[in-house]
């Protein structure tokens, strides 16, 4: 009977060990993520102690092996009483009583803290689109857009909205809040509420194609006063070029092929295909989460996006190494 | 008559296997109508306009009658099957006869109508004319299964009766009654888009 | 009347004649015309193991792939290939044809008393369907272009416009194709069960295995057409411009969903009532007890697929549901757990009393029950919607079925190998290569899917072909892959053990574990006619009733209920299972293969999107019927 406890204790052990990684549901850093923790917690403390009951029968029954296995026992009547009471006491009564619980708690109490508020019933919403395989993020009221890169207010409930440029994605910060799918056509709605400052994974769950798993995003929770600085920065339009490298880098980039997919605000690039470059310089990763955002890795992802990430839209672009300097040089003075 | 087949066996208390297995076959065909059916209504509940614009509503009166004709070679399909169990080859012959007539009468007319259609609202349109021509279409399978089932069966009865065939016809029949159900329910359905 | 009981020889004589009346045509042609459901049985067994090692050998590459962070074993598309097969192969090409096409068909007529299955063409023919439904969705892997988005292929991802190549449609045909051949498996039990049983077996008198049977096989039935329709529509959106799918134009993309999962759940319970039914078998065979309990149990059985129909949506809790259409199939998913811990508490009890022998069979079953309870634990915990919407698409899910597929599906498969073997092969398995094995399987399993729980908590999404560096995975991850390769080692050292003992296993007699059941009271291997007489029978339990063997003999002396001219077997009203009438049963015919390849080639055209040869193809098929019906067989005496 020992044995269910214990071996809770040891899996717990087992997960706290595992803590290393910013995107743990049971390292809950909001009070959604903290009900649904709990709420798991409760239920594998039960699950143990069922397991148990059922092994404890099982180890009896292999105390008493080789009893009655003599050929020609099976008319005995033996104990058929008593199994009646045990399949019905341990087998129905116990487990609805157990799982009305359950239901109760979970589906009428839980399920509410969790749930998204209604439309506008915050004072901040995040519209998020997911697209094969990135995100795109706009502030609706204001002129920011950004990518893979959501900021929030601490400690304010902000409502998110979910759609999907393509196919079905699902948006999930596991630190924060359970997730919610991007479907075609539908807008679904989440709350997050960070209660400390700092930064949290997302990543995307639904499968959606080659780059699923390179889908990722960070969740950004600032003091009130530096998310406001911030947004206003994502509103302004990108500054133009200082240095004459840069300069070249412009040109190039609102001549070349670039702007066919590439928005820069305030400038003529005005594609829609991949993120809005505005102020990409800002970002700590490019791609989704998938490289760090410095002049070496942006340099490489511009050349040979398709070996960083295979299969991702955007092509490798063979370009001279002035023009990628010069590339980059703008790029990375997008703040 | 199995007790003239074989006197020394008990008469037969029970279905034939061969009827359960229709049995079988047919709800799993009904299954598979209700998902198609299901799936319409979904659809519907999905769109504002239904059927959305620019698709015609569906006719009614020339489908209505001929659904009825339909239903009709139930009567003649039963009563075939009733002559084939008290060996009455000519009867059986001329009534399952009668039935195909009608059957294929009314699946002629159809196939003919469903061109037409398909050729004013083509079934790519949306997800209305999607459902509309599949469902209907499905139905007509379902009937032209069913002519084949009976021109077989004259095919056989043409060289005469044996006990296997009485079943075959029994079997056949039941199948018939179901397409004809079938057939009104589906029928009910696309006209539901009118209401 | 006082019949003077004619001299020993008689017996002989009829058995001679049975032998002469059932004895299938020798060699290759036997096998492909055969019509005996034992060996439609075996043919079934090897294939779905192939396809098993198939199956097996793509999980294997997936641990290898995912063993460490950022591995590039694979590449990203051949991953999305390998779990979508891995899935598909597992579900639809092994677990169900290994339990109703291998099991079933060679042990429901023995338990049953019949000499064959009521349909004994339909049944050949639902193999070689099965077969080339096989085939066919193999060479697309070979080809490069398998099915690539997931055994439940979410649109709008499976559509044209995501997926240009012919993997999707390789996935609809595919599925189609081998649904007919399990909707014929399905229908043959139901109407062999109501009416093949042997005279004096009324449903109450069935053995479990049997009710297990006819659970699956009404699921079957009742859930594959909604699978059928949802990948017609696929097909027709990717092939012919329909807009069943495309919001643009009116259609849903979550109504591909439900349409799935309204077949994707009572599939689950498909999956695993059979193995309820074996261990139903073996735990009474090694505890010499009847099954405690035991219409609690057979009701239950029937129940868990009856509410399995009712809990669809719990797959669909992130997709953005009102909150009372969630409640509603949470409170469904927890009533369907009552079935399952009725039998887990009637099969541990009826252990306790029994006192079993705890030889390698009941080893599994032992096992069994230790992973379905672990499996249908967190199963329980996905009632909970906030976590549920908190674990779904991670490897907690990952955890959660394995757990319960592999645990508590393939163990019992296994447990049920080693427990018939001495009845198909008349050979003993070896007692300790045996437990070894089980050991081997035990250990591998858990350590292959239990750290699933703990990524999975982690925040590890499922079907990602890499994973990044600093989120804790990597240890668990190779954990996982350990593991793996620990369960196939055991598994073949499992299959070694059985292929050894079939050549070397000393002989095992009619009767080795002195089962419950009608299938020990004959040969082993059975003879082709399964049974010299038609048995007696009076409790689910006819083996145990020796009276009633003692019974048999004294018939077959007598030669009452013997049939021993030409091919006959006895047909019973369905509940109470009254003598109703005497058929002959066919034997041997060309006609299924024959069919069965004329379908292949109508879905070949489809596939390659030649509709016009596809439909000349089908008249092939028509012919291909007339043919079968062309021999009148004298059986359905109206
Ligand atoms: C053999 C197959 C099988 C079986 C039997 C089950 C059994 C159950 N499953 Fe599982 N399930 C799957 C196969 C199976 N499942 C698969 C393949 C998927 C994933 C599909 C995919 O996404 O790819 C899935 C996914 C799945 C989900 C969706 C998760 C998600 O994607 O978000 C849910 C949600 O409710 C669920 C619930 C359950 C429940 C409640 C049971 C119950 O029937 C379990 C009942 C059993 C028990 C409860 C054990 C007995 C316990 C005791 C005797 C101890 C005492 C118990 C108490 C006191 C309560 N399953
Ligand atoms: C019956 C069902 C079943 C079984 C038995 C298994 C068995 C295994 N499965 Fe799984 N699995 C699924 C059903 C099953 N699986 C499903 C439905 C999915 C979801 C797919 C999706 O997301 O779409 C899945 C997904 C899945 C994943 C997640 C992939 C992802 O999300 O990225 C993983 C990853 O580790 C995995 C691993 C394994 C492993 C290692 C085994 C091992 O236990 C396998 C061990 C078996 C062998 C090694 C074969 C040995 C046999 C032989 C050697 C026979 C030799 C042949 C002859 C002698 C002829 N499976
Ligand atoms: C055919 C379309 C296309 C073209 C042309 C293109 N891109 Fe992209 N780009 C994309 C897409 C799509 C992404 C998102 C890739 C992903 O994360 O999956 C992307 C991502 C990027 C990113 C990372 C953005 C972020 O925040 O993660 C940068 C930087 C970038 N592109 C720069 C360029 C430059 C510079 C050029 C021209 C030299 C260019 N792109 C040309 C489609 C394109
Ligand atoms: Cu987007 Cu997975
Ligand atoms: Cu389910």
């Amino acid at each position: 009977m020992r044995a269910g406890p214990c071996a809770a204790a040891a899996t717990a052990v087992l997960l706290l060990a595992g803590c290393g990684g910013s995107q743990n549901a049971l390292a809950p850093k909001s009070h959604q993520a903290a009900d649904i923790a709990s709420l798991f917690w409760w239920m594998m403390g039960a699950a143990w102690i069922g397991l148990a009951v059922v092994v404890a029968l099982l180890v009896v029954a292999w105390k008493r092996r080789a009893r009655g296995a003599a050929a020609g026992g099976h008319d005995s009547k033996a104990g058929e009483r008593a199994g009646w009471y045990v399949v019905v006491g341990a087998g129905i009564a116990l487990p609805i009583a157990v799982i009305a619980a359950l239901f109760v708690i979970s589906d009428i109490f839980v399920i509410r803290t969790t749930q998204a508020p209604a439309a506008s019933a915050t004072r901040l919403t995040v519209q998020v689109v997911g697209h094969q395989w990135w995100w795109e993020i706009r502030y609706p009221g204001t002129r920011a857009v950004t990518a893979n890169e959501l900021h929030i207010p601490v400690r304010t409930p902000v409502r998110v909205d979910v759609q999907t440029a393509d196919v079905i994605h699902s948006f999930w910060v596991p630190a924060l809040n359970r997730k919610v799918d991007a479907i075609p056509g539908r807008t679904n709605a989440i709350e997050l509420e960070a209660d400390a400052v700092g930064s949290y994974r997302g990543q995307c769950a639904e499968f959606c194609g080659l780059q699923h798993a390179h889908m990722a995003m960070e969740v950004i929770a600032d003091p009130p006063a530096r998310f406001r600085a911030w947004l206003a920065g994502q509103e302004r339009p990108a500054q133009p070029p200082a240095t004459a490298g840069a300069r070249r880098g412009a040109d190039l980039f609102t001549s070349g092929a670039c702007q066919s997919c590439h928005t820069i605000r305030g400038t003529s690039a005005a594609g829609t295909t991949g993120p809005d470059l505005t102020h990409v310089a800002t970002r700590r990763t490019l791609a989704a989460n998938t490289i760090p955002n410095d002049p070496p890795h942006l340099r490489s992802w511009i050349t040979d996006s398709q070996e960083v990430k295979p299969g991702n839209d955007m092509p490798n672009l063979d370009l001279s190494d002035a023009q990628l300097d010069a590339l980059v040089t703008y790029l990375d003075n997008l703040r | 008559m199995d007790v003239a087949a074989r006197p020394a066996l008990p008469r037969r208390n029970g279905p034939t296997a061969a009827l359960l297995g229709m049995a079988v076959l047919v709800a799993s065909e009904a299954t598979l109508f209700a998902a198609m059916i299901g799936t319409y209504y979904y659809l519907r509940f999905e769109t504002a306009v239904w059927p959305p614009r620019g698709v015609p509503e569906p006719k009614w009166v020339v489908p209505v009658i001929l659904v009825a004709v339909l239903v009709c070679s139930s009567v003649p399909m039963e009563l075939g099957s009733r002559a084939a169990q008290q060996g009455r080859l000519a009867a059986a012959r001329s009534f399952f006869l009668v039935a195909l007539v009608l059957q294929a009468g009314y699946f002629a007319y159809e196939v003919h109508d469903f061109a037409d259609q398909l050729r004013e609202t083509p079934i790519d349109r949306n997800a209305y004319t999607s459902v509309y021509y599949t469902l209907l279409g499905a139905d007509h399978a379902h009937v032209f299964v069913g002519i084949l089932f009976v021109v077989w069966l004259l095919g056989k009865l043409a060289f005469g009766l044996t006990p296997y065939r009485v079943n075959a016809a029994r079997v056949i029949t039941w199948y018939w009654h179901f397409v004809n159900l079938l057939t009104i329910v589906v029928l009910a359905t696309l006209l539901s888009a009118r209401a | 009347m006082a019949v003077v009981a004619p001299p020993r020889p008689a017996a002989e004589r009829r058995e001679a004649r049975l032998e002469l009346a059932w004895r299938g045509r020798p060699g290759l042609l036997g096998w492909l015309t055969t019509t005996d459901h034992k060996r439609i049985g075996l043919l079934y067994f090897w294939t779905t193991l192939v396809f098993f090692g198939a199956g097996g050998v793509e999980a294997l590459l997936m641990r290898t792939q995912l063993e460490r962070p950022n591995n590039d074993v694979v590449s990203p598309s051949t991953y999305d290939q390998l779990f979508s097969m891995h899935g598909i192969t597992m579900i639809f090409f092994f677990i169900i044809p290994m339990t109703t096409g291998a099991f079933g068909n060679y042990l429901l007529p023995l338990m049953i008393g019949a000499r064959d299955m009521a349909f004994p063409r339909m049944n050949a023919l639902s193999f070689w369907i099965f077969l080339a439904s096989g085939i066919f969705i193999y060479i697309s892997l070979f080809m490069g272009m398998a099915p690539d988005a997931g055994w439940f292929d979410y649109v709008p991802l499976a559509s044209r416009a995501y997926s240009p190549g012919s993997n999707i449609d390789f996935y609809c045909l595919g599925i189609i194709f081998n649904g007919i051949a399990s909707t014929l498996t399905a229908g043959q039990f139901i109407v062999t069960i109501f009416t093949s049983r042997a005279p004096g077996m009324s449903l109450n008198r069935m053995p479990l295995f049997c009710f297990a049977f006819l659970a699956a096989s009404f699921g079957l039935l009742f859930a594959l057409p909604v699978l059928t329709v949802d990948t017609v529509f696929l097909f027709l959106d990717r092939n012919i411009g329909t807009h069943f799918f495309d919001v643009a134009h009116g259609g849903s993309a979550v109504l591909w969903q439900h349409l799935f999962w309204f077949f994707g759940h009572p599939e689950v319970y498909i999956l695993i009532v059979p193995a309820f039914g074996i261990a139903t078998e073996i735990i009474p065979a090694f505890t010499q007890r009847r099954m405690q309990a035991f219409p609690l149990v057979a009701i239950a059985e029937l129940l868990v697929v009856f509410i399995g129909f009712g809990v669809w949506a719990h797959h669909m809790f992130a997709v953005g549901m009102p909150t009372v259409t969630m409640v509603f199939f949470a409170a469904a998913s927890a009533m369907v757990v009552i079935p399952s811990t009725i039998q887990v508490f009637a099969w541990c009890w009826t252990m306790v009393i029994g006192g079993g022998r705890f030889r390698t069979p009941l080893l599994f079953i032992v096992g069994f029950v230790f992973m379905f309870v672990t499996g249908g634990l967190t199963g329980i915990m996905f009632v909970a919607i906030p976590f549920d919407q908190q674990v779904t698409d991670t490897y907690f899910i990952v955890a959660h079925f394995h757990y319960i597929i592999f645990g508590a599906a393939v163990f019992p498969i296994f447990g049920g190998m080693y427990y018939w073997f001495p009845k198909v092969t008349g050979k003993l398995y070896f007692e300790l290569p045996g437990q070894i094995s089980f050991w081997t399987i035990f250990v591998g399993t858990n350590l292959l899917f239990f750290p699933m729980h703990i990524v999975g908590l982690l925040g590890m999404p499922r079907r990602q072909y890499t994973y990044p560096d600093g989120l804790g995975w990597g240890a668990y991850n190779l954990a996982e892959t350990i593991g793996g390769f620990l369960t196939a080692a055991g598994i073949v050292l499992l299959l070694g053990n059985l292929l050894v003992s079939w050549f070397r296993g000393e002989e095992a007699g009619p009767d080795p574990w002195h089962g419950p059941t009608l299938e020990w009271s004959t040969g082993s291997p059975p003879p082709e006619y399964n049974f010299a007489v038609i048995p007696k029978v009076s409790s689910a339990y006819a083996n145990w009733d020796h009276e009633d063997r003692e019974e048999d003999r004294r018939r077959l002396e007598q030669g009452v209920l013997v049939l021993d001219e030409g091919n006959r077997q006895v047909a019973v009203t369905p509940v109470d299972g009254h003598l109703s009438e005497i058929v002959d049963m066919p034997h041997g015919s060309p006609w299924p293969i024959l069919l069965a390849l004329a379908l292949s080639l109508v879905f070949t055209m489809l596939v390659i999107e030649r509709y016009g040869a596809a439909a000349i193809m089908g008249v092939l098929c028509l012919l291909a019927l007339v043919g079968w019906h062309s021999h009148e067989p004298a059986e359905e005496t109206a």
